[in-house]
């Protein structure tokens, strides 16, 4: 255990006297998560939580449009714009305007379109009761509300704001059936059956909720909630250009021959190089995570979301650290030098951070890209974070998470091992 | 006098090598002694070190360090012997003090016997007022003497040093040779290689000549310069047994 903690005291004393080596190992991440988490703040967003700018040209003008165009406005989705320099849009001005991309979208309201809904109402509130109590007339086309949108607007986008507006049309409709059917109950037998339509529909409807507790959520796949434990994790395993450096120059230099020439000192050294850079990497996730909590907020983007078994984050932290160290403590035993083990370190990194999703959430990846990502340990540790951020996971959640870092740090241990026990390290 | 390190008929074979770096070896040194080790380059030296502290496997034959053997007991041998490689074996970065503190904790000893070991092998070297700095800045000749104290810090019975005075002033050398006659007389076996036979000649009680991986002659200098014809000084001997060609 001396042994040990005496390679721990060495290997901060080497740590804090190269400083760029902090400054690489803390400060870049640091700036990454902020870097990469305002960049990518705004495509992350989806259409419900951007507020985008809509175009409005309402030419009837009534209870029912007021209702549409206050019900886009309460959703939070849409900043309703009607009016331009104190003038009603016009629907030419409104074509004019999505055809330059001034703006996404535009909704023209047709006069009648409000009777074209009381209309459909009142025929089936007809038929249904089978009798011609409400008036009612031919539906026309000519009275369809008309969407128009910025010819670069992407599909789903159109998708979204069409489900958005017909859901409101179909809230609209619903609500003049209920009355409808309510009025027409009341008249024809009051006294005998009277029945509340809205009460019984206002059960109805979706409330979206955390798995796990009964909590409303809260919380959403933002990219401060990607971005943060993503590039914490790429910096964790940036772990490995320090350690396969300090290695090779041991090497190199010969202080590597006084351990081997010390009697059972090279296992003690080797685990407690390993024990100092898992501290040293879980030092990092901490920091990275105290960015995400208090540093993005005042940048303007979302705090980051620990869930409620914040603690449980360590325990992924601690085996993502072990599984980082094991990677750079393998490349440094498997390569000669530092210019064969430098770059090759880096770039794997990249690529199993690309493959892992930490660029881009692997849930967009093809179904046969989803698997390979398995192969990546950071695909483990980032989905392990998830599991506890965004799933409110506990620790036997996360168990195969580190289970498969536990065996892809053993494994690397193992490699290293024979590889430092073939290395001959002997008086030149 | 009992044998500090005893070597029988080794023999040592690298791979794709055409001849073998030990060609059945015969060695003995004394306890107590200050051995030189002397060979032209290539005469396996190095290989014989490197047997001996356990680094490298021997093909065949056996060699033993005050009985143990160093084939099988190398936990036991590293305990009892003090190498000092040619290359300096520290960490640049760290303080000298930085440095002793490390190794000796590695050796299993306290902070206290660290320090007072440290301190009188620092102040006998002229390293006391650098004890702070780092060995990276340190000039070749402290560097070697700092190399040397890292070995001692555990009092080892055996200090077997591979060329400990290679481009070091003058002064440097003269102050590592008093101190190893010093270490000698407490009762301490010292093995030593260096091409500087003069040196060898000066401090050594016996030596041994190997050449191509065979033992070619061993006695003190003063007996191996008085029954080698036309021979006058160590140099002499040298020649006379390993020949003028230039080695690679």
């Amino acid at each position: 255990m001396k042994k040990i903690w005496a390679t721990i005291v060495k290997e901060w004393t080497l740590t804090r006297r190269d400083v760029a080596g902090i400054m690489l190992l803390f400060l870049m991440p640091a700036l990454l998560i902020v870097v990469m988490a305002m960049v990518q703040d705004a495509p992350f967003k989806d259409y419900q939580e951007r507020s985008f700018e809509l175009l409005i040209v309402d030419n009837d003008n009534t209870n029912i449009t007021q209702q549409i165009k206050n019900g886009l406005a309460s959703s939070g989705n849409f900043h309703i714009i009607d009016t331009i320099d104190n003038r009603q849009v016009s629907e030419i001005q409104l074509k004019n305007l999505l055809q330059n991309g001034d703006y996404k979208v535009g909704i023209v309201i047709p006069k009648g379109a409000s009777a074209e809904i009381v209309n459909a109402a009142n025929t089936v509130a007809n038929n249904v009761t089978q009798s011609n109590g409400l008036p009612t007339r031919t539906a026309r086309d000519s009275n369809k509300i008309r969407m128009y949108f910025d010819p670069v607007s992407k599909p789903t986008f159109r998708m979204s704001v069409s489900f958005a507006l017909d859901k409101l049309i179909t809230v609209s409709s619903t609500g003049i059936l209920v009355d409808r059917f309510t009025k027409m109950n009341n008249t024809e037998d009051s006294e005998t059956r009277s029945v509340d339509f809205k009460t019984i529909f206002s059960s109805i409807g979706i409330e979206e909720r955390m798995l796990g507790e009964e909590i409303v959520s809260n919380s959403h796949a933002n990219s401060v909630q990607h971005n943060v434990p993503a590039w914490a994790i790429f910096g964790m395993f940036f772990i490995v250009i320090p350690i396969c450096s300090h290695l090779i120059r041991e090497r190199q230099e010969g202080s590597a021959l006084r351990i081997e020439l010390i009697p059972n000192a090279r296992k003690m050294v080797a685990l407690g190089k390993i024990l100092f850079y898992t501290i040293v990497c879980t030092m990092q996730f901490v920091v990275m995570f105290c960015v995400g909590l208090w540093l993005l907020p005042l940048l303007g983007l979302p705090a980051l979301h620990l869930g409620p078994n914040a603690w449980v984050l360590l325990v992924a932290a601690i085996s993502i650290a072990i599984a980082a160290t094991s990677y750079g403590y393998f490349i440094g035993s498997v390569f000669r030098t530092a210019n064969q083990a430098m770059p090759f370190g880096a770039i794997s990194v990249v690529i199993l951070s690309a493959l892992g999703g930490i660029w881009v959430p692997v849930d967009i990846f093809s179904p046969a890209l989803q698997k390979l990502a398995m192969l990546s340990p950071l695909y483990w540790g980032l989905d392990s974070i998830n599991t506890v951020t965004l799933r409110n996971g506990g620790v036997a959640d996360i168990a195969p998470n580190v289970t498969v870092l536990m065996v892809f740090s053993a494994t690397l241990w193992g490699i290293s091992t024979v590889k430092n026990k073939k290395r001959q390290i002997s008086i030149q | 006098m009992s044998l500090a390190i005893e070597i029988k008929e080794l023999y040592k074979e690298y791979p794709d090598a055409e001849t073998p770096a030990l060609d059945h070896l015969n060695l003995e040194v004394k306890e107590h002694n200050i051995t030189g080790l002397l060979g032209p380059n290539g005469a396996g030296k190095s290989t014989t070190i490197n047997i001996l502290c356990g680094l490298l496997q021997a093909s065949s034959g056996h060699a033993a360090i005050l009985g143990h053997n160093a084939q099988t007991q190398t936990a036991a041998i590293r305990g009892i012997i003090g190498v000092v490689p040619q290359q300096i074996a520290l960490f640049p970065n760290l303080t000298a003090q930085e440095n002793f503190d490390y190794i000796g904790q590695l050796y299993g000893l306290s902070k206290t016997s660290i320090r007072k070991k440290s301190n009188e092998l620092l102040e006998r070297l002229g390293l006391e007022k650098h004890a702070g700095k780092r060995i990276g800045r340190y000039s070749g000749g402290m560097k070697r003497r700092a190399n040397i104290i890292a070995s001692l810090l555990h009092e080892p019975e055996i200090l077997i040093l591979d060329e400990p005075t290679a481009g070091v002033d003058v002064q440097s050398r003269a102050m590592i040779l008093d101190f190893l006659k010093e270490y000698n007389q407490r009762k301490k076996t010292v093995l030593y290689t260096s091409h500087l036979l003069e040196e060898a000649e000066r401090i050594c009680h016996d030596v041994v000549i190997i050449d191509s991986g065979k033992f070619i002659a061993s006695g003190t200098p003063k007996h191996l310069i008085d029954t080698t014809e036309d021979c006058t000084s160590l140099e002499e001997v040298f020649l006379y047994h390993t020949g003028h060609t230039v080695r690679d």
